[in-house]
């Protein structure tokens, strides 16, 4: 077993008769993970399998090689800031943080030192000694990721962090992960925001109905799907020109003309042909000002992989 | 860190909300009624004794010597000015061989500590009824029953319910045992933490609730009389029945920890145990040894009064188990409560978060 990856061997949990995932096969590297797919498709099942909070069914699954079964070792490196919006009754942003690093067995002034330091990487000093109670929803979220972060784990498990986050946080807290994969650690996340995932994600796994779709790097991904045309976005002087030019090229499927006359849809079984293609064309003498995979986020690949069923 | 250190963080973690839960706040009154009712009756013969002082009062002799037969003026010439003295008339007699209406009197007389009431009819003195205003050794006996029957069998038993269903269960609810779970701490040594917060709570409550029901009992009493008492056996039953009560919490809150982790609803625990240990009396002794409260009886000081007026379904329902000596009682109790905690362990090792099911 990897002691730097996370491991599921062949998967599953059931809620009764009910799928949680199915056979999961994965090894997750360091880096950020996004965990990607419809509400019910299993995703906070996941993560909740590597926490130990819920147990498989069958399989093995081991977190840097540490059994979910063992939380007294698991927990030593693990920081899991959960969909769950409750915090114990009465305590403070402060308590809230405190209190996990005390159960980690920190000394009382260190706890505090580095219970501050979370909240000050999550812009909630000030607020730290307000009850969480009377906290919005997006500085609940910021308290979780304290929490989570505040004894410095290598996996850090986040269930749609991004959640009611402000644009100025929400940056703050993706250049937070960024800061965290890059020291070799797992940052595992979930989020129904696609866009955002895809800007940020080293990889991401597609999860559907309980099975994993699809795992990779986007653009990998992408690639592999050879059944499905890719697409791209012409900018040009003379669409109508270009798209008749390429319409001879026995790779193109379709091309569609945007009303401006200047924008052009263009889709290829061949992404390497379509690439010599554009050269020629463009060597030719035809202006074209850019080209765009349309294609390549995860909004396209939920499409073609999940057939739109998000 | 150790284990115990682990154990010892939990529970301090957990004891402000153990104390303060909103949820099992009429714990405190579980705890208390019997304070409350002890301070009523101690305050009341306070009052009397006071009131009754300030009257006429005759010698304990003269009390004694009140014989039926006597008519009111000769009570009167000898004993002097009652506290009390009506005198009404009944119109229809009992016995209708009788003429005439019956004319009654009833008088009260104090000596201090004893309150004579004599009844006269038609003039002649036919009942002397003398009671004690406190009698110590009766209110003792009412402390046991109260303690046995109410502290034992209802107040700690469903007190522990309160406290120790929730520990878990109510986590769950409130959508927050994953924060526990999330901790470096095994699954076991977070059971004993929550444990021993809840133990700490419930003994701490229920202690100090039969203290001060025992100091109630004892205020209004003569402090010479209180302190002969404590001296020779009162302090070895406060001791005694602290113990009782804190090895209660011991063995009950073990079984509702176990029962929050096994099952969703505390109702169906909690009548199956009450059935268990109202009937263990009528079970073969190897089953009795498996009953908290029949350990329970077998510490308390003072055997429970049992009135032998009593529907006999209550009385046999009441009847206590035979006991054990003291010291095998608790190491029974505390042999059982680590069976039952020892199951829990396993529970709670399998235990997953999944709050939408609750």
């Amino acid at each position: 077993m990897s002691a730097t990856e996370i491991v599921f061997n062949d998967v599953s949990k059931f809620y009764g008769e009910v799928l949680g995932v199915n056979r999961v096969d994965l090894r997750i590297p360091p880096g950020i993970t996004s965990l990607v797919g419809p509400n019910g498709s299993g995703k906070t099942t996941l993560m909740n399998l590597m926490a130990g909070l819920v147990h498989a069914n069958n399989g093995t699954l081991r977190v840097r090689g540490i059994s979910p079964r063992n939380p007294g070792e698991l927990m030593k490196i693990l920081g899991y800031a959960t969909q769950y919006d409750a915090a114990p009754r009465g305590s403070t942003g402060f308590d809230f943080v405190l209190a996990g690093l005390l159960l980690h067995g920190y000394s009382k002034p260190d706890a505090e030192k580095r219970a501050w330091a979370a909240l000050e990487r999550v812009s909630l000093t000030q607020a730290g000694n307000r009850k969480v109670a009377a906290y919005s929803k997006g500085m609940r979220q910021r308290v979780r990721l304290a929490q989570a972060i505040a004894h410095d784990p290598l996996v850090l498990i986040l269930d749609e962090p991004l959640n009611g986050l402000d644009p100025l946080v929400r940056a703050e807290t993706i250049a937070l992960f960024r800061e965290y994969a890059a020291g070799g650690r797992h940052v595992i996340l979930s989020s129904h925001v696609l866009q955002e995932v895809d800007v940020f994600s080293d990889q991401v796994i597609l999860i559907a109905n309980g099975m994993i779709v699809a795992e990779g790097q986007i653009r990998n991904v992408r690639e592999e799907m050879t059944e499905h045309p890719s697409q791209y976005l012409l900018q040009c002087r003379d669409a109508a020109r270009v798209a008749s030019l390429l319409f001879g090229e026995t790779h193109v499927v379709e091309a569609k003309i945007d009303a401006d006359g200047k924008t052009l849809l263009v889709m290829t079984k061949n992404r390497d042909a379509f690439s010599a293609s554009l050269q020629q064309i463009a060597l030719s003498g035809e202006e074209i000002e850019s080209v765009l995979a349309a294609d390549e986020n995860v909004d396209a690949l939920y499409e073609y992989l999940i057939g739109g069923r998000k | 860190m150790s284990v115990w250190a682990q154990i010892w963080t939990i529970a301090r973690l957990e004891l402000f909300r153990v104390f303060f839960s909103k949820r099992s706040f009429w714990v405190y009154g579980l705890a208390l009624f019997p304070v409350v009712i002890f301070t009523g009756h101690a305050i009341d013969s306070k009052f009397r004794q006071q009131r009754w002082g300030e009257g006429s009062r005759i010698t304990p002799v003269m009390m004694d010597s009140f014989r039926e037969g006597a008519t009111g003026e000769e009570i009167l010439e000898k004993a002097g000015t009652p506290q009390r003295d009506r005198k009404w008339t009944r119109r229809q007699r009992r016995d209708e061989d009788d003429e005439g209406p019956d004319r009654r009197r009833f008088m009260t007389f104090f000596d201090g500590k004893r309150q004579a009431q004599l009844n006269f009819s038609d003039g002649k003195l036919t009942s002397v009824r003398i009671s004690p205003l406190l009698n110590f050794e009766e209110d003792r006996k009412i402390f046991a029953g109260v303690f046995q029957y109410f502290y034992l069998r209802l107040g700690i038993f469903f007190g522990c319910l309160g406290i120790f269903i929730n520990l878990f269960r109510g986590e769950m609810l409130d959508c927050s045992l994953h924060y526990w779970f999330l901790a470096p701490v095994k699954r076991e040594v977070l059971l004993m933490g929550k444990y021993l917060a809840g133990l700490i709570a419930a003994a701490s409550i229920f202690t100090a609730g039969a203290a001060l029901c025992f100091g109630a009992l004892l205020f209004p009493h003569e402090s010479g009389e209180v302190a002969a008492y404590l001296n020779s056996v009162g302090y070895e039953h406060l001791a005694w029945y602290a113990l009782a009560a804190a090895l209660g919490c011991v063995g009950y809150g073990s079984v509702f920890l176990a029962a929050g982790l096994l099952l969703r609803n505390p109702i169906v625990p909690a009548v199956v145990l009450l059935l268990w240990e109202a009937s263990n009396s009528f079970l073969p002794d190897i089953l009795q040894k498996l009953s908290v409260l029949h350990y329970l009886q077998s510490v308390c000081p003072v055997p429970a009064p049992m009135n032998s007026n009593a529907p006999a379904l209550l009385r046999m329902l009441l009847s206590p188990a035979a006991p054990s000596s003291v010291w095998v009682a608790i190491a029974g109790l505390l042999g059982v409560t680590a069976l039952v905690l020892f199951a829990a362990s396993q529970a709670v090792r399998r235990l997953e978060i999944n709050y939408g099911t609750e």
